[in-house]
């Protein structure tokens, strides 16, 4: 439907410079294409830590970008996990007579027209962009998993109407179909989760169906299928463990877009309700009238969540050039 | 050519039919009911079983399926809006060219930074100008719209006592008056949708820098600007351009928040608007209506390629 069914119709007996290597067809062709080869990891020294251990200290040598974007990811996490303790105040403790403080020894980054800590609120506003943000992509992985292997192992008919649904499903702008269905389930932290991590998970599902047809392909999965090996066995001890690097790669680059559309939810008033505070809820327009009178109202959780995706980003991009060069430059 | 654009209209029809299915199952099957607020907080009618009579929500879900979608095969007719009757075609029609308008002035704003900047990196590689055009790509990839957005509705207002225009003024009445409403969120929205392009427009750009007929170009003596600008740029852009492609819902469910800020009377309002109000029919065609114009975009845009790039044939 998309670009990638274009890689058999680019007319290669035209024309001298259209041998196969050309990098003119070769970027002709979508960063995530249909027949990605299964990723390995090439060029490392030879193997004497585990392949995890050598993804890090690649990238502390090689990707000063993607260090930093792990570290703020770090202190992120951290900060979400133990806001309980790190926190200074009650995320809803209010305080008439501290209202509107800029900032002073006692609230670092001010207060708001409550007088509530915006630093707590930062804290405590991590925590559900990053259990959301994790969550639905854990949810997504497992579906875009289910759906591309299973679609791509069985191909057929059954492949091609799961593919057209796939199709109807990305016709949509993912923000308008979110917004639909939150309004109609209601704001909670389960159900953004669920309904980003489906949403997530249908969309990325054609990169794992990508994957997984050409390691269908491979010899080893012939020889395992000639020694007998059920439906089960293949999908689960073959093709998914070679499935895997491209699907931690698809979980790092998208953190980033789930934790935007989450707080772009609370933002529009469809995310977690109030008082708990969010990102999204914070720099919402319901609060636009403080904001005049208090601006670091809305500038920092538009720094925290710059940072965040910044972030994340950058962590991504570097997880990817490393676990699977052949993605590079999305 | 005729053959390929003609299978690719009917692949589409398949994709609309089940996109159609996806939006009204998704309104009619999930909880929220909109009769129930109707009468109770707003009196539209005297019994809830009357309105439900009255909307056709009495029926089986099928049958109303079948007459939503054969109001629209047949008759072009979307429905009307629970709330006000109103034809839904006729409000989408009148609020569109605000959508369309934004979009355009985004794509507009995002492919002239990004192009350039993008240009200015791939053929100055690693120069003090480089590293700057790529800062600032990461810059606008980690600045959400909607944060920058509420930060240039707030802060100009406090510091130089300078706020956006709210009246909306049709382009069509007021050009000058349109332009200077429409400016600041094209240019918003526009600047952090420059990130992608920028990064993308660099690294395609050196890529074709480095192919044989750029070296050809140079041994020739063509100056550096008829060489990037003629030359390579026509080639660099095919990535750049399906991008765009791809990213034209995201332009789209942006302008929903954009619009919401800047008080621009689109159909992302619309749309909002009648999401609060769980206006069933209007969310329905409206998102159906969209992901049809998703599904003619990306043909057109697969079409395009063929212009950029002679060498790709459809088959």
């Amino acid at each position: 439907m998309r670009f990638w069914t274009r890689a058999s119709a680019i007319d290669r007996s035209s024309g001298a410079s259209t041998a196969p290597s050309d990098p003119g067809i070769a970027r002709a062709k979508p960063a995530l294409e249909y027949t990605v080869p299964p990723a390995r990891i090439t060029s490392l020294p030879p193997r004497t830590r585990p392949w995890y251990a050598d993804v890090w200290i690649q990238m502390l040598r090689k990707k000063p970008l993607g260090t930093i974007g792990g570290v703020i990811v770090v202190v992120m996490l951290t900060a979400a996990v133990l806001a309980d303790i790190v926190s200074p105040y009650g995320f809803a403790q209010t305080s008439l007579r501290e209202r509107f403080i800029v900032m002073n020894g006692a609230h670092w980054l001010g207060t708001d027209q409550l007088g509530r800590d915006l630093l707590t609120r930062l804290i405590y506003g991590a925590r559900i962009s990053l259990y959301v943000g994790f969550g639905a992509v854990l949810i997504g992985c497992v579906l875009a998993t289910a759906i591309g292997v299973l679609s791509a192992y069985f191909g057929g008919r059954f492949d091609l109407w799961l593919q057209r649904g796939v199709d109807a499903w990305m016709a949509f702008p993912p923000l308008l179909l979110l917004m639909s269905i939150m309004s109609l389930l209601g704001p909670t932290v389960w159900n953004i989760t669920a309904v980003l991590g489906v949403a997530f998970g249908i969309q990325n599902s054609r990169i794992v169906r990508g994957v997984a047809l050409s390691i269908k392909e491979y010899t080893y999965v012939e020889g395992a299928r000639a020694l007998g090996s059920g439906h089960l066995r293949i999908t689960m001890g073959h093709i998914l463990p070679n499935v895997l690097p491209t699907i931690i790669v698809v979980a790092t680059t998208g953190l980033s877009t789930v934790i935007l559309t989450e707080v772009s939810l609370s933002f529009l008033g469809l995310g977690v309700p109030p008082p708990y505070p969010t990102w999204g809820g914070m720099l919402s327009l319901a609060g636009l009238d403080h904001m005049y009178q208090a601006p670091w109202l809305a500038i920092w959780p538009a720094v925290a969540l710059s940072l965040a995706v910044f972030g994340f980003n950058m962590l991504g991009d570097a997880l990817r050039d490393l676990l699977d060069p052949r993605l590079k430059g999305g | 050519m005729k053959r390929y654009v003609l299978r690719r209209v009917a692949l589409a029809i398949p994709t609309l039919f089940l996109v159609s299915v996806i939006v009204f199952a998704m309104m009619r099957l999930m909880p929220g009911d909109v009769a129930t607020r109707m009468v109770e907080g707003h009196a539209y009618a005297p019994t809830l079983a009357a309105l439900r009579k009255d909307l056709g929500l009495d029926r089986p879900v099928y049958i109303q399926y079948a007459e939503w979608i054969s109001g629209i095969v047949l008759r072009g007719d979307f429905g009307n809006s629970y709330w006000t009757r109103q034809p839904i075609w006729d409000e989408f029609v009148r609020r569109f060219p605000v959508t369309l308008e934004l979009a355009v002035l985004t794509i507009i704003v995002s492919v002239v930074i990004g192009v350039l900047v993008g240009i200015v990196s791939a053929v100055r590689q690693d120069t003090a100008s480089d590293y700057i055009g790529r800062i600032l790509a990461i810059m606008a990839l980690s600045v959400p719209y909607f944060g920058l957005a509420v930060l240039v509705v707030v802060l100009p207002s406090i510091y130089f006592k300078w706020t956006p225009v709210w009246t909306y003024a049709p382009l069509t009445r007021d050009p000058l008056e349109n332009l200077k409403i429409m400016v600041v969120p094209a240019l918003v929205f526009g600047v952090t949708r420059a990130g992608p392009i920028m990064r993308i427009m660099r690294s395609s750009l050196l890529d074709v820098l480095r192919q044989e007929y750029i070296r050809t170009a140079w041994s020739k003596g063509l100056s550096e600007r008829t060489i990037v600008l003629r030359h390579a740029l026509k080639n660099a852009l095919i990535p750049v351009i399906s991008l765009i492609g791809l990213q034209m819902p995201l332009y789209i469910g942006g302008s929903v928040i954009i619009e919401a800020i800047f008080r621009l009377p689109g159909v992302g309002l619309f749309f909002f608007e009648a999401l609060n109000k769980l206006d069933y029919p209007v969310v329905q065609s409206v998102n159906l209506i969209i992901a049809a114009m998703v599904v003619g975009l990306n043909l057109l845009i697969d079409l395009s390629y063929a212009f950029l790039d002679p060498r790709i044939r459809y088959r």
